[in-house]
């Protein structure tokens, strides 16, 4: 998938682009407005990240652009500026995300999954896990056919997004940064994300064992998939 | 007390000391009047007889060496004349009894003697002391009243002028720092006094509010600029030891490094967030349009919380009704507070202990309070918990840089809601939400 960084912060800029292309997309950046306004009317692309706050132009104005040149692209806004009318100004005018700086390339490109998935058609709604089968659509972990309802909803939130990054070590920071994403509270550094992991394993051993979610010491956690 | 009222008490003290030390004098002052005055006309009468003697010749009152004596008829004055030996002299004026047919009556009594037709005569002339008193009672009486009716018209005219003279002080008081809202944005508007002292204060008082108004502003836009600039370096951080953990040369001793300097980003990104959100919140850059059913979002919270409840084995009871809605109020924002305020209960929580959440009804609007069996606040901590970066005791033993509550407060102040914090070290602490009728559906 094609996707165009608008960003001045070259530094940042480089740090995403390394990011998504590991990822296997392909990735050209814009430093400027003027030059992230030439490749809009050039090129097309399947994601455009716009930074909002650009030296030489307004954001929500490449915005607008991207909209009219690139209509099938999807628009992530990033911002340091999260302001709420920004936010609502750059929804409004067609973006399909908004992701407020400084942001998790994880989270970034979780979203930017959650769009394909939405936008793109791209269904991948079941996995299987073990002798586990997870629904993402319908939020659900089933085994052997019967769901297991004791699964609460942040322990699916953490099951779903380390099968998004499948294979790859989470730290906990990056776990509850996804699960707590929108609260603003002063904790910085607590163990819950451990709790929430040791509840989910001792929820699924009652019907197998979930071997496929490691602990990696010392570092964070991780579902490994054989594929 | 009021200064108004001040005054006016200690015109009225002061003044009746004066009058409670008039009257206690009066008499004495009286006396001494009345006796002076007694004195002067026994001076006169005896210049009067002694004239009359000069004249007419001692003779006229006098013969073969008897005494004269005249009263009034009741005996209220007399005078007499003696032949006294030659070698007496008198000249005083004193008080004497006297015996006239048979009553002894005091007199005020002026003896004088002098030469006439070379003898020796004693004149004394009298005045009786109860006649003296007659008069001096009824003076003292309406001196007194005289007195007391002046002190209460003095009174009367302190209050009416000095409340009249304090009234530009009073709406100086009003205007300028009980109604108007701080930061101070309203147009100056001059109080009208003749007084140069309450026209001094009135400027000084607003210049003082502009600048405090303008330090404030510097520091919210501060505050501001200085999260929005950190999002961007922290960003790149954030990335970049993304990037490097994921790479599969690394070895897992740097992994471990990268995740520490990952959780000392995190941090810093949390006070950056918490303090731009802060300045949102007092920069109003939230909208306040959203519904709320209380008990709903509070067992939202609990949901969301519960991981941290189960950790530390707390107990969480919700005891407020269905059918409470808030209205025209922001719901992430409002999230926030109960999440900070629960979280808050829990982390200074026993191991065991618990949390109640319940709600009434009051007069201002629905008072809802949030009791912990916690390690309470102390006393000397108890006026700073809502202070931004000021490290209590016991934040300083849990992992929090202290801006929970500040953020509690700036949200419960945006939604015109008022906090009232009691607590006892060892025994708990309760946060009462005071939530005004207005936002009550």
């Amino acid at each position: 998938m094609n996707v165009l960084i608008i960003e001045d912060e070259r530094s940042l800029a480089r740090e995403v682009d390394i990011f998504l292309t590991n990822n296997n997309y392909v990735c050209e950046v814009a430093y400027n407005g003027r030059s992230a306004s030439e490749k809009i009317s050039v090129n097309l692309y399947d994601f455009i990240l716009i930074d909002l706050g650009l030296p030489d132009y307004d954001g929500l104005d490449l915005l607008k652009e991207a909209k009219r040149n690139n209509p099938e692209a999807a628009c992530i806004i990033l911002t340091a500026r999260a302001e709420v009318n920004d936010r609502i100004t750059g929804l409004d005018l067609g973006a399909d995300d908004y992701v407020p700086k400084p942001f998790s390339l994880l989270e970034l490109q979780s979203r930017m999954q959650a769009i394909t998935r939405r936008k793109f058609g791209l269904k991948q709604n079941t996995v299987t896990l073990g002798d586990f089968l997870i629904n993402l659509t319908e939020r659900t972990i089933s085994h052997e056919g019967n769901v297991i309802n004791t699964i609460t909803k942040k322990e699916f939130d953490l099951i779903a997004y380390m099968l998004l990054h499948k294979n790859r070590t989470l730290t906990r920071t990056q776990l509850s940064e996804h699960i707590w994403g929108s609260v603003v509270n002063d904790d910085y550094d607590s163990n819950y994300i451990d709790a929430h992991i040791k509840n989910i394993r001792k929820k699924l051993n009652a019907f197998a064992s979930p071997n496929w979610l490691e602990t990696v010491r010392g570092l964070g956690y991780k579902i490994v998939v054989n594929s | 007390m009021k200064l108004n009222t001040k005054l006016t008490l200690f015109n009225t003290i002061s003044k009746l000391v004066i009058v409670v030390f008039f009257v206690l004098l009066l008499p004495l002052l009286i006396n001494y009047i009345s006796l002076g005055y007694t004195d002067g006309k026994l001076v006169e009468q005896k210049d009067k007889v002694l004239q009359i003697v000069k004249t007419l010749g001692i003779g006229n009152y006098i013969t073969d060496g008897e005494s004269y004596g005249s009263y009034t008829l009741l005996k209220e004055e007399y005078i007499s004349l003696d032949e006294v030996p030659a070698d007496e002299y008198l000249d005083t004026i004193m008080n004497e009894r006297r015996i006239v047919e048979g009553d002894t009556i005091e007199y005020r009594i002026l003896s004088h003697t002098f030469k006439a037709d070379k003898k020796n005569y004693l004149l004394e002339v009298g005045k009786s002391v109860s006649t003296l008193d007659d008069t001096t009672g009824p003076l003292q009486k309406i001196a007194f009243l005289v007195l007391v009716g002046m002190i209460l018209l003095t009174i009367l005219a302190d209050q009416v002028y000095s409340n009249y003279v304090l009234r530009p002080l009073r709406q100086i008081i009003k205007t300028r720092l009980n109604s108007s809202r701080f930061p101070y944005t309203d147009s100056y508007n001059k109080v009208r006094t003749s007084t140069v002292d309450f026209q001094y204060l009135d400027i000084s008082i607003h210049r003082m509010m502009e600048t405090i108004t303008n330090k404030f502003q510097k520091e919210r836009e501060f505050i501001s600029n200085a999260s929005h600039e950190l999002m961007t370096p922290i960003s790149i951080l954030q990335t970049k030891i993304e990037n490097m953990f994921v790479e599969e040369d690394i070895a897992d001793e740097l992994k471990v490094r990268l995740l520490e300097m990952q959780r000392i980003l995190n941090r810093l990104k949390s006070i950056t967030k918490t303090l731009l959100l802060i300045s949102q919140i007092e920069n109003e850059q939230f909208i306040k349009q959203d519904e709320v059913n209380l008990s709903e979002m509070l067992h939202d919270v609990q949901d969301e919380i519960s991981i941290r409840l189960e950790q530390k084995d707390v107990a969480l009871t919700i005891e407020v009704p269905a059918d409470i809605v808030l209205h025209k109020v922001n719901k992430f924002l409002l999230f926030n507070l109960f999440f900070n305020l629960v979280n808050n209960a829990i982390k200074y929580n026993i191991a065991g202990g618990s949390i109640n959440i319940t709600a009434r009804k009051n007069i201002s609007g629905l008072i809802l309070n949030i009791a912990d069996t916690g390690i309470g606040i102390g006393e000397d901590e108890l006026p700073f918990i809502f202070d931004r970066f000021k490290k209590l005791k016991r934040a300083l033993q849990q992992e929090s840089f202290g801006l929970g509550l500040p953020i509690v407060k700036s949200i419960a102040d945006f939604h015109g809601i008022v906090i009232e914090v009691t607590s006892e070290k060892g025994r708990g602490s309760t946060f009462s939400l005071i939530i005004p009728d207005e936002i009550l559906k």
